[in-house]
């Protein structure tokens, strides 16, 4: 197609054409480009769509099995054996752990969509870091970590959606648990931000794992993106997480990012305004 | 003894209807199922409810639908039961008389004390 005339010099398919009969063709062309982004968005869309509709079906089913599961644990219909109450107890956490995953699928799919909301209310961050902190205080002890978390009482509340903002907290010091080997420290802290275009907080969430080597920095808040995606890689999880925790910081006008070397542990940072724009 | 109260769980799942059935009669409660909304009024016009657990998504139609029939048939509190965790559909289910709006799965335990505590107001 780009093929140059020898005699003009132009691509063949313009050579010995008018400037005008040269312009309809290019302007042709880009009608039929946009066409096609169109049609390319259109499709997007509707695989976004499907997204959120399964991931929403796939919570009845669930639904079923937790809630059954749960009335033989309950002793509802007789007691079990404490080996039959150890099986029906892995059908329940499985199943909620699938649940979880079909809750980030569907998070990423409305973020995808634009259909993502904020809810605000006035808290204060610290707060929050407790709540997640004790949160997670069956797991920190099952994997022997130790967490700390650090607030100045004297911060400002902020106004944003405290539900979207204690998820993001959440998934990162999951994370930080997850890619932490026993023994390790796991911290959360909040402090006055300096240097951000208007007066925010920011919170870190650190810890002393494995790390991030920096070339995978910006892959990993890439959605689908796990640092290993190969089948035997020893985490598992849909790839969504850091990718739905920007895109709510995004959404409350804030910014992620990480400091992190391999083996020496990984620092996620984020910001959150204080007051959200009317 | 006092007589049992009347559930009626709505819903087109059977699997989620038969564990609702079970958790509500261990409660003491009587429990009628319908999978659609013409089961529904069916079932409520011969036996109006005291509490109702309403799914959104039925086969002919929206849930929702179903709130003042109900109530003209002299069902009482109705509560949602719902896979949807947006703050609009629970604006939309409050808006439409819902006393409450429960997430599925709803822990089964939580499920029972929250029906007897609606019981106990309608």
């Amino acid at each position: 197609m780009s093929r140059l005339d020898a005699a003009t010099e132009r691509p063949a398919h313009l050579a010995g054409s008018t400037p005008e009969a040269r312009i309809a063709m290019l302007e042709a062309r880009l009608g039929e480009a946009h066409a096609e982004i169109a049609e390319l968005r259109a499709r997007d869309a509707l695989k976004t769509q499907f997204l959120a509709n399964i991931s929403h079906d796939l919570r009845t089913p669930l639904t079923a099995v937790i809630t059954h599961a749960e009335i033989l644990r309950d002793g509802i219909l007789g007691d079990l054996s404490p080996r039959q109450l150890e099986s029906v107890r892995g059908i329940i956490s499985g199943g909620r752990q699938l649940l979880t995953q079909v809750g980030e699928i569907l998070t990423y799919a409305r973020g995808a969509a634009n259909q993502l909301m904020l809810v605000t209310s006035r808290f204060a961050v610290r707060e929050v870091l407790q709540q997640v902190s004790s949160l997670n205080q069956s797991l920190l002890k099952k994997k022997r970590l130790t967490l700390w978390v650090e607030a100045d009482p004297n911060l400002p509340p902020v106004t944003a959606d405290r539900e979207k903002i204690t998820h993001i907290v959440g998934n990162l010091l999951g994370n930080a648990i997850e890619f932490t080997p026993a023994g390790g420290r796991v911290w959360l802290r909040a402090i006055r931000a300096e240097h951000e275009p208007v007066d925010s907080i920011v919170v870190e969430v650190g810890d002393s794992g494995v790390g991030i080597s920096p070339e995978h920095h910006d892959l990993i808040f890439r959605e689908f993106a796990q640092v290993d995606s190969t089948p035997s890689r020893p985490h598992h999880g849909t790839g969504l997480g850091l990718t739905i925790a920007r895109k709510l910081v995004e959404l409350h006008g804030g910014r992620i990012w990480l400091e992190s070397e391999l083996g020496k542990g990984s620092r996620f940072f984020f910001t959150v305004p204080v007051e959200q724009p009317e | 003894m006092a007589r049992q109260a009347h559930v009626l769980v709505v819903e087109d799942n059977e699997h989620v209807t038969s564990a609702l059935r079970i958790l509500l009669e261990a409660a003491d409660h009587r429990v009628s199922t319908a999978g659609s909304i013409g089961e529904a009024l069916a079932v409520a016009r011969e036996d109006p409810a005291s509490l109702v657990l309403l799914d959104l998504t039925l086969p002919d139609g929206d849930g929702l639908s179903l709130i003042e029939p109900l109530r003209a048939a002299g069902s009482r509190a109705i509560v949602a039961l719902t896979g949807h965790d947006d703050s609009a559909t629970r604006e939309r289910c409050l808006s439409a008389g819902c006393v409450d709006v429960l997430l599925k799965p709803v822990p089964a335990r939580e499920l029972v004390r929250r029906a007897g505590e609606w019981l106990a107001k309608a």
